[in-house]
């Protein structure tokens, strides 16, 4: 009897037996380091078992793990820039303003979910968002700055806080 | 979520938040959240952005963001190193070009930061401040665009002696060899002098000279009559407040300067009479000391809006 549910768990046995070798090499060869490639083959199967896309998934399997793949790819590359950018950052500081190795995963994890949510932000609006919301600079002083109006400043605060809500959801 | 009520929410934390608020935004804003569940959850949302940054130093918030936003439109990017097999994106780091934004100092609400310059000048920014550093061969050059800094000025071991300015949006307070401390309150620049002496210069009026011991305002178009001020003025760089006799709705506006969201002070006790110390590094707790001490209580709305008013409302 067929299970009416491609992603039951024999399902991504199966997936996982004819896939994974090869998905984790590919990983591998875009990382350049075979612990990395391990976890995000293993987490890109653990989205697979939560995907939504049964057709696809019978026809071309391979095509949707290598679109989960490189999702996940580009979020552990983005997490791995914001971390580099922080350690960029502390090297410039004086000592005493060096957080605490556990205050800088505090910072490190903020940022990643900040930059997420800015992701998409043109970088105008982005900058003045972050004028308000790291400086506490009010719209005038925003407009002060920057040479806008200060309706385009509020346009443009306005716009970066709908799209970080619709992120944070 | 209601796209609609979302929109509003996000009104609100622009009217609360990025521009000064008065009674009557507040009341309006109270009236909007009372409205429904839907109103709540749009503003649970709201907060849940503005609780994104909480405990985010500013500058390594602006480096690093700055840094990673320099990725434009990255997402393409990086699919093209996907395509391309690149395995490091390195692009980034140009960031480093951005001009005076590294020069920049600021600090967030309830954040204070201390930097020694080069020419042993060490400045002290209070909450919620921002300056620009223009040192130049013939001067240096401080530009305070937000809040307040104190300033220790160093010797300069250059060969030739460079003025120290610190310039406001009202004019410029030159330094005579000195400890002081330049704050911005709405439209005038404030210079108190707890070290030798300070020469006020509004951008249209006379030049005022401010000794130690020694506070004086000035708009852009004059200098205001000189008042004593002590050391404990400048307490706020070790983290406290030290307030006598003052009103009580003054104490929780500088509260309100060393904290984020909203802390509003209610008229029926703004003229409540206050003396003691209280912590700026925990004002939470400076908030309960009040309490203790006044017949107040202290209300949270929510998170970012706290209210103090009389204990038996």
């Amino acid at each position: 009897m067929q299970s009416p549910d491609p992603l039951s768990l024999p399902a991504v046995e199966q997936l996982y037996r004819h896939h994974h070798g090869w998905l984790q090499g590919w990983l591998h060869r875009k990382l350049g380091d075979s612990g990395d490639a391990a976890d995000l083959a293993h987490d890109t199967f653990v989205r697979l078992m939560a995907a939504r896309r049964p057709p696809v998934l019978r026809e071309e399997p391979r095509a949707l793990i290598t679109h989960i793949a490189k999702g996940l790819l580009i979020d552990h590359w983005r997490r791995r820039a914001v971390q580099q950018a922080y350690l960029e950052t502390i090297a410039h500081l004086p000592e005493p303003q060096v957080p605490s190795p556990e205050a800088g995963l505090m910072i490190v994890q903020t940022l990643v979910a900040i930059d997420a949510m800015l992701q998409r932000l043109p970088a105008a609006t982005r900058d003045m968002f972050l004028l308000a919301q790291l400086d506490g600079l009010t719209l005038r002083e925003i407009a002060e700055r920057t040479g806008k109006p200060v309706i385009t400043v509020r346009r443009h605060l306005h716009k970066a806080l709908m799209a970080c809500m619709s992120a944070a959801a | 979520m209601n796209e609609a009520l979302l929109e509003e929410a996000a009104s609100w934390v622009i009217r609360l938040r990025y521009e000064p608020a008065d009674a009557n935004t507040r009341r309006a804003f109270e009236r909007w959240l009372a409205q429904g569940e839907a109103h709540a959850q749009a503003w649970s949302r709201a907060e849940q952005v503005l609780g994104a940054f909480d405990g985010l130093p500013a500058r390594i918030g602006h480096d690093v963001l700055r840094a990673t936003g320099k990725r434009r439109g990255r997402r393409a990017v990086l699919r093209a190193m996907l395509g391309l097999g690149v395995a490091a994106p390195s692009g980034w780091l140009a960031w480093r070009e951005a001009p005076a934004w590294r020069a920049d100092l600021r600090t967030a609400a309830g954040e204070q930061l201390t930097r020694s310059l080069d020419d042993g000048t060490r400045l002290v920014l209070n909450s919620g401040s921002a300056v620009d550093l223009r040192y130049g061969a013939a001067e240096r050059r401080l530009v305070l665009v937000a809040g307040e800094v104190l300033v220790t000025t160093g010797q300069e071991t250059q060969r030739a002696y460079r003025p120290f300015v610190v310039q406001t949006p009202q004019g410029e307070a030159q330094a005579l060899g000195t400890r002081f401390s330049v704050r911005l309150i709405d439209d005038r620049t404030e210079v108190m002098v707890f070290e030798h002496a300070v020469l006020a210069r509004p951008a249209h009026g006379a030049p005022v000279r401010i000794d130690a011991g020694q506070r004086g305002s000035f708009t852009r178009g004059q200098a205001g009559a000189l008042a004593p001020v002590d050391d404990s003025a400048a307490l706020w760089e070790q983290g406290m407040l030290v307030v006598r006799d003052q009103r009580l709705a003054d104490v929780v506006a500088e509260l309100a300067r060393h904290r984020s969201g909203v802390l509003r002070c209610s008229p029926e006790v703004a003229g409540l009479r206050v003396s003691g110390a209280l912590s700026l590094r925990d004002t939470d707790a400076a908030l309960h000391a009040l309490a203790d001490r006044l017949p107040i209580a202290v209300r949270r709305l929510t998170r970012y809006w706290v209210s103090v008013g009389p204990a038996d409302a």
